[in-house]
């Protein structure tokens, strides 16, 4: 993990608000800022098990203007605007992606074995036919499986009849036992044993609980008839649906692979009834003598891994040798809906090559972006914090609003989790210039020189309510944080103990409260009228990730003090005390050169010190 | 990366471009930069190696053109992709768009780079491979030959194949990195 990492939360988790239209957007967004106010009551907590799925850097979240909202990837609905083949960049068609099976009909196949691109190959040096699909980068042939083409063109046809005619060495009829299916690795380890035949059966495959599950559906379709419901035209319209899709389940190219291959072969007929019936006569055969005769031949080299296996399609093939090309899977543009309002958030421009977008409203213009990184630069690292010493890190706020904002952070005094770590916001409101034009700043004129005062040009100073620098849209404050003691760290043995700490204990995740408030234009729909300014804000958390706690480098501090001792010394003092400490010029900032004031800040200045040394 | 270079290890064209003087560029009449490039030490570029056309013949010139804001980092490597067409070993032309950062240690075979595509240390971007824009491709990843890298792609491992997609903001990430 590299850090300092810095996620923000969307709070779709609390608030699926999926509604279809707010009734009235600014008294919704007052009632919800009433609502956040006091969800902000209760804290966020980094460290509870739903905050996993709301957590997103930036860069990954989009804003719905009309909601005035975060969106993440949770709470938007992707609509497909093209369907292309990443290796030829072709568009394909919406209405050929069923029957082609989601793969490219041109000659763009990919190793089975590895899963690069494969190249059509000369198989003689000047260059004429017969051509194999080669792979540059593990040199896989298709001459392997004993597939050649005579042409270089239009390999997907000729594949597809060669996989009709070719003779594989040994056509292993639904070469997996039932019990491999879901996990087939079992069947090649070296200690399987084989089920005695009075074994209970072995759970079925997909595609036999899929028959199974259509017999049903037939069975209950034809008891029901057509009642008042109408569940009958449901369920024949889905069986419909899904019928054409089953072809796919035996290999990845149902339409052309057919009966070659040993695993498609089941599923593959001309009308539906054949496929039945050879469906469930294939299933039947389990010629376990074959696939270990072949194994004893082959060894585990011919064997296949689960990720070919997988990619070949389910039940996909034991030996290596049974292998095929794999056409490539397609890919798609996307647009991006809000959920609650619908309206879009990204729209990418149609043509596959280009990256541009019509409409893309990225949380990055609306809300203000967070940066961290240690004052003290190169002293400590990331992955070691020393516990019950003072960490300095500047948080830096930038701006991408045109107007400039105030922003206030409020943390916790102790993080969250059962060894909470103390953070202190030396200078939690502040005000943030607007992201105007560069050159206003530099010819002095505009909002950036009334907005860039002196009073608020850094003076690096780190005293209580003062930022410690600030720029045309940028202000940058000292947060400070001192981490816990975990009890690993002073006692030996109690391995598994209920005190232990876990992986999780060890990471220093800060919860951020960010509110911004600030007055802008109203955009003013019928283009009249005076102008109006209209006072928004906005909170939002986010999760500083701030490090790793590292080892308690000092053996001789004094450990009597516990880690809420000091802590609180530390917070009842508050930054005056610390502010002293870090009087001296910042880039020497070590803790225990400047003269403490605090019986408890010796003890780890001291420690923090000694610690420093001891990890270098 | 010491913070601050010693002065003089830059060699500034007019357009901005930084050249390490530790640097080895070959056939340099037949590279262009577009500008503001940098490129650090140890760092191979092999415009000597560009296509072979019979004597008296005129062919374009140009072996490597690199657009404008690109970072080469310490010991890249970039060459142009080469074959045997119609008998002869021949090299072909290499193409890298804008804000293109090439890692450490990382070489580069590439026919087409498009704009703002970060190649992390220690890759290999094969013979012909063709990355369009808006790339970022893990460390340590081998791009086997002839591949073709779709737009907005994260690609990792041996062979590199797509194993993200980057978010729409990935022009602005990529500008910056």
């Amino acid at each position: 993990m590299v850090f300092p990492t810095i996620h923000i939360s969307c709070p779709c988790a609390d608030s699926i608000s999926i509604t279809p239209k707010p009734a009235k957007k600014k008294s919704r967004s007052h009632k919800a800022a009433e609502e956040e106010e006091s969800e902000e009551e209760e804290r966020f907590d980094p460290r509870s098990a739903r905050s996993n799925f709301s957590l997103f850097p930036l860069e990954s979240l989009l804003y719905c203007e009309d909601c005035n909202q975060i969106r993440c990837p949770r709470c938007v609905h992707d609509e497909i605007v093209c369907y292309f083949c990443p290796s030829c960049l072709f568009e394909v068609p919406s209405s050929a992606i069923k029957s082609d099976g989601n793969r490219c009909t041109r000659n763009c196949f990919s190793c089975p074995i590895c899963f690069a691109s494969l190249v059509v190959a000369s198989t003689r040096d000047d260059q004429s036919g017969p051509y194999v699909l080669l792979c540059p980068h593990c040199h896989w042939s298709s001459s392997e499986i004993g597939i050649e083409f005579e042409k270089p063109t239009s390999i997907t046809t000729q594949l597809a009849q060669k996989l009709k005619t070719v003779s594989t060495p040994s056509v292993t009829p639904a070469p997996s036992a039932p019990s491999d299916s879901y996990f087939p690795t079992i069947s090649i380890t070296p200690t399987i044993s084989l089920p005695p035949n009075d074994a209970p059966r072995a759970p079925p495959t997909t595609a036999e609980m899929y028959q199974r599950l259509k017999v049903h559906y037939a069975s209950q379709r034809a008891s029901t008839g057509t009642d008042e419901f109408g569940s009958s035209n449901a369920l024949s319209r889905l069986i419909g649906l899904y019928s054409s899709t089953s072809l796919t389940v035996g290999g990845p190219k149902p339409r052309s692979f057919s009966g070659g291959s040993g695993i498609s072969k089941p599923l593959i007929g001309r009308d539906r009834k054949s496929e039945w019936s050879e469906m469930d006569h294939t299933l039947e055969i389990q010629n376990e003598d074959t696939t270990i005769a072949q194994l004893r031949k082959q060894g585990f080299a011919g064997t296949t891994s689960t990720a070919q296996r997988l990619n070949q399609g389910v039940p996909g093939p034991l030996f290596t040798q049974d292998v095929r090309p794999l056409a490539v899977l397609l890919r798609t543009k996307r647009s991006k809906r809000c959920r609650a309002c619908r309206h879009i958030l990204v729209k990418p421009e149609s043509k596959v090559t280009t990256t541009r977008f019509r409409i893309k409203l990225v949380a990055m213009n609306y809300i203000p972006s967070l940066s961290i990184s240690r004052l003290d630069p190169g002293s400590v690292s990331y992955n070691s914090l020393t516990p019950l010493t003072t960490h300095q890190f500047l948080l830096t706020v930038t701006n991408p609003l045109f107007d400039a904002i105030n922003v206030t952070l409020a943390t916790p005094q102790r993080t969250p989790g059962r060894f909470g770590t103390t953070v202190t916001i030396l200078c939690p409101d502040f005000e943030v210039g607007a992201n105007s034009d560069i050159w206003d700043e530099a010819l002095g004129t505009g909002d950036a020189a009334t907005g860039g005062k002196n009073t608020r040009k850094g003076k690096k100073t780190g005293n209580t309510g003062t930022v410690w620098d600030a720029g045309r849209n940028w202000t940058t404050v000292v947060i400070e944080i001192v981490p816990p003691l975990l009890p690993s760290e002073y006692t030996t043995d109690e391995a598994g103990g209920k005190d232990s700490p876990t992986e999780d204990d060890y990471l220093v995740q800060v919860p951020v409260s960010v509110r911004v408030e600030y007055e802008t234009d109203v955009e003013r729909e019928d283009g009249l009228g005076k102008e109006v300014k209209e006072r928004r804000e906005h909170t939002y958390w986010s999760v500083l990730g701030l490090g790793r706690i590292g080892k308690f480098g000092a053996p001789t501090t004094p450990l009597a003090v516990g880690t809420g001792g000091p802590v609180d010394v530390l917070g009842a003092l508050g930054p005056s005390g610390v502010g002293l400490g870090r009087s001296s010029t910042y880039n020497v900032a070590k803790v225990g050169s400047s003269p403490p004031i605090v019986a408890g800040m010796v003890g780890m200045g001291v420690a923090g010190g000694l610690g420093k040394r001891n990890l270098k | 990366m010491p913070p601050k270079q010693t002065k003089g290890e830059y060699i500034e064209t007019d357009t901005g471009n930084k050249v390490s003087r530790k640097s080895v560029i070959l056939g340099s009449q037949n590279i262009i930069l577009g500008g503001k490039t940098i490129i650090q030490a140890d760092c191979t570029i092999r415009g000597d190696l560009r296509r072979t056309v019979a004597p008296g013949q005129q062919s374009g010139n140009v072996a490597i053109a690199v657009g404008r804001y690109c970072f080469l980092s310490r010991s890249s490597v970039l060459r142009p992709p080469g074959k045997i067409a119609r008998g002869i070993y021949s090299y072909y032309p290499m193409k890298i768009g804008d804000h293109v950062f090439v890692g450490e240690g990382s070489v580069v075979e590439a026919a087409l780079i498009g704009s703002y595509v970060h190649i992390s240390k220690d890759c290999v971007i094969g013979k012909f491979t063709i990355i369009k824009d808006c790339v970022r491709i893990e460390e340590g990843t081998v791009i086997a030959p002839n591949s073709v890298i779709p737009s907005f792609s994260v690609v990792s491992g041996r062979p590199g194949v797509v194993v993200a997609e980057l978010p729409e903001t990935a022009v602005e990430g990529l500008e910056r990195a």
